[in-house]
């Protein structure tokens, strides 16, 4: 059973960073500190040297964010027409994007050429077939599956062939007139060791080699996916010990390799703080209950969607707590934020914080109720 | 951005230094930009693609209005659908014989931007009293409309993008219901060597309409990839063998000095590489 991090009390410069933050722009918010997220970026940069990083979108789609990883120069993965969209208005080229949906209708492949995206990812016959009218133009990943027994989020059983396909994949590909560049996989999202992505790269090393003995234009590119963790339990997180694998395996491929990677919530979840507002209490048996003005059908969607509970703070440091549940907005039951967690006696106006909420949560969050849900604020 | 990279294509592009930005705009329907480079003068981009270049728009237009007005020989009604720079409407409108010219553009826009920044590419052919310009759908259009022409000049952008419909067969089909008797269309269909699926495609739908149906060409140095192929569909096969010095005594009398476009280059604008010819089957 997973633990929740609760962090109980803040200092007062840090009480009155937050409430200055409702105070201006409202409640409940998701803060970008734009310094965060750049940070994440080169950390990710030193631990995966030479990989270019195209981060995936769908973690936050928010065109600041995106504004801001594009001018530190990472590239992007597009996944619909809407991403698509949402990239347009910044000066990204098309040549800094990969589409990365193994599923596309004939329209998502015209958006996608549209907006400049040439490669995309396939891991079956049919979706290979749908690219032939394309051929001339684009170049493809095949998607092999791999899957992580730690992973939080299992990518492989919707997506990717199996390895002992993809020799005749690509040499029907071939038959075809479309362009394999390359093989990709995404052992899946929140991993808590490296091992399955060493073992893919290792696998898919030895597959490139052995198909490209009899292609024509050989593959060279490698597309580690992403599934990079974050430090939910706040139990202190050894990023060293967890990338030097890797590395190591990048490093054995190859110098014609080039590596790719679609890191979505090792870039924006450490980067995002939600706080949200107590709007009202009541005792219901044993428990007090908070009502706050966000929750699981808003920011905290995270935790039905993506498996997460996100470390909170409660800014009253108080020492007696009391069984109680936090409760969202809706007048659904199930959206409660956090079931039987002990906490000092709050207040209407108490602030709730959340960390670490920069993936899957305002992506996934619901118009449930009309409620309007978090606001996006940037900061430095 | 300092320089535009191409992205029609997944394993190659061209690049172009921009040394000044004239216009852009970036919605999430387009990215539209016009820029000067120093060997191309003004370019226009769309979506990451090329669309024309001050220094060799002369040979796509010449190329696409002369070769059919001079094979008719007596042309007075030619369509252009597209075209919104007014290059094509600039060449054609050369010819003295010709009294009306009818263009339509989808976006009005797109003329307004190239009056103010591509101006050397209409030359005030928008203000000529034989240009009737109409700001509707091509498709709309052909399929609509009572008037008929001796020439018809689809001036498309690529077939992926708002030009797609102008590559289908309906439109091929309703061009040919407007196109007066021994009437002749000619249509932007692409650099064959990259392209060359496109090229069988558009010989499949628009052979369907028309019992002369085939292909010229001309390198234009700034669409990437060699030749450009321009579909030809007519009914009237005399048109493809008008004689060399009859095709002189019209480009003579017209008394217009080209670029690119001479008699000769017109004849032999019909020859096509081989892997043309083998891909037609």
């Amino acid at each position: 059973m997973k633990q929740r991090h609760i962090q109980y009390g803040a200092s007062e410069t840090q009480q009155a960073f937050y409430q200055s933050l409702v105070r201006r722009h409202g409640s409940p918010l998701l803060v970008v500190s734009k310094a965060k997220l750049l940070e994440q970026f080169q950390l990710l940069k030193k631990h995966l040297t030479g990989v270019s990083l195209y981060y995936a979108i769908k973690a936050f789609p928010h065109p600041e964010i995106m504004r801001i990883l594009a001018e530190a120069g990472c590239h992007f993965d597009v996944a619909s027409e809407g991403e698509i969209d949402l990239l347009k208005p910044l000066q990204v080229s098309g040549r800094r994007t990969i589409h990365t949906h193994p599923v596309k209708k004939d329209g998502d492949i015209k958006a996608a050429l549209r907006g400049g995206s040439t490669t995309f990812v396939v891991d079956n016959i049919d979706e290979l077939k749908k690219l032939i009218a394309y051929r001339s133009r684009i170049g493809v990943l095949l998607r092999v599956s791999f899957r992580s027994n730690t992973a939080a989020v299992d990518l492989s059983r919707k997506f990717g062939c199996a390895p002992e396909q993809v020799k005749e994949l690509v040499l029907q590909a071939k038959a075809l007139g479309v362009h394999i560049r390359g093989l990709s996989f995404h052992v899946g999202s929140q991993v808590a060791d490296p091992d399955a992505h060493v073992a893919a790269i290792s696998e898919c090393q030895r597959l490139i080699e052995e198909v490209n003995r009899c292609l024509d234009n050989p593959m060279n590119v490698l597309d580690i996916g992403g599934g990079f963790p974050v430090d939910y339990e706040m139990t202190g997180f050894d990023i060293d010990a967890f990338f030097a694998p890797i590395s190591e395996a990048l490093a054995g491929l190859p110098g014609d390799i080039d590596v790719i990677a679609e890191p979505g919530r090792f870039l924006v979840a450490p980067a995002v703080t939600g706080i949200c507002t107590v709007s009202g209490k009541a005792r219901r048996g044993d428990y007090q209950w908070y009502y706050l003005d966000d929750g699981i059908y808003g920011s905290y969607s995270g935790q039905l969607f993506d498996h997460v509970l996100y470390p909170l703070q409660i800014l009253n440091g108080g020492q007696q707590r009391f069984p109680s549940i936090l409760a969202g907005p809706t007048c659904d039951s199930i959206d409660i934020i956090a079931e039987d967690v002990l906490l000092p006696e709050l207040q209407e106006g108490d602030l709730l914080i959340g960390h670490m909420m920069g993936a899957y949560t305002h992506a996934t969050a619901t118009r449930f109720n009309s409620l309007s849900g978090a606001k996006v604020v940037i900061i430095d | 951005m300092k320089e535009f990279q191409e992205t029609l294509y997944d394993a190659i592009s061209q690049d172009f230094r921009i040394d000044k930005m004239y216009f852009e705009q970036k919605t999430e329907h387009q990215h539209l930009m016009i820029f000067h480079n120093a060997m191309l003068g003004r370019v226009m981009t769309l979506d990451g693609v090329v669309q024309t270049t001050e220094v060799d728009e002369f040979i796509y237009h010449e190329m696409m209005a002369h070769v059919p007005i001079f094979a008719h020989g007596q042309a007075k009604r030619v369509l252009i659908i597209g075209g919104g720079d007014g290059g094509m409407l600039r060449e054609v409108l050369r010819h003295k014989a010709v009294e009306h010219v009818t263009m339509v553009e989808i976006d009005s826009a797109v003329i307004d931007m190239a009056k103010e920044y591509l101006p050397n590419h209409s030359a005030g052919a928008f203000e000529d009293e034989r240009a009737h310009i109409v700001i509707a759908d091509g498709m709309d259009y052909v399929r609509e409309t009572d008037d008929r022409f001796d020439v018809i000049i689809s001036d498309s952008t690529d077939p992926i993008g708002p030009g797609e419909v102008l590559f289908s067969d309906d439109f091929y089909a309703q061009c040919k219901r407007i196109l007066n008797e021994g009437g002749v269309m000619a249509t932007q269909n692409g650099v064959a060597f990259f392209q060359i699926d496109e090229v069988k495609t558009t010989s499949e739908r628009m052979g369907q309409h028309f019992s002369d149906q085939t292909f010229y060409s001309a390198a234009v140095p700034t669409y990437y990839g060699g030749v450009m192929t321009f579909a030809w569909g007519s009914d009237n096969t005399a048109l493809r063998t008008v004689p060399l010095d009859e095709l002189q005594r019209r480009f003579e009398s017209a008394a217009f000095k080209t670029r690119y476009y001479s008699p000769q280059v017109h004849i032999a604008s019909f020859a096509l590489p081989q892997y043309i010819v083998d891909a037609l089957g």
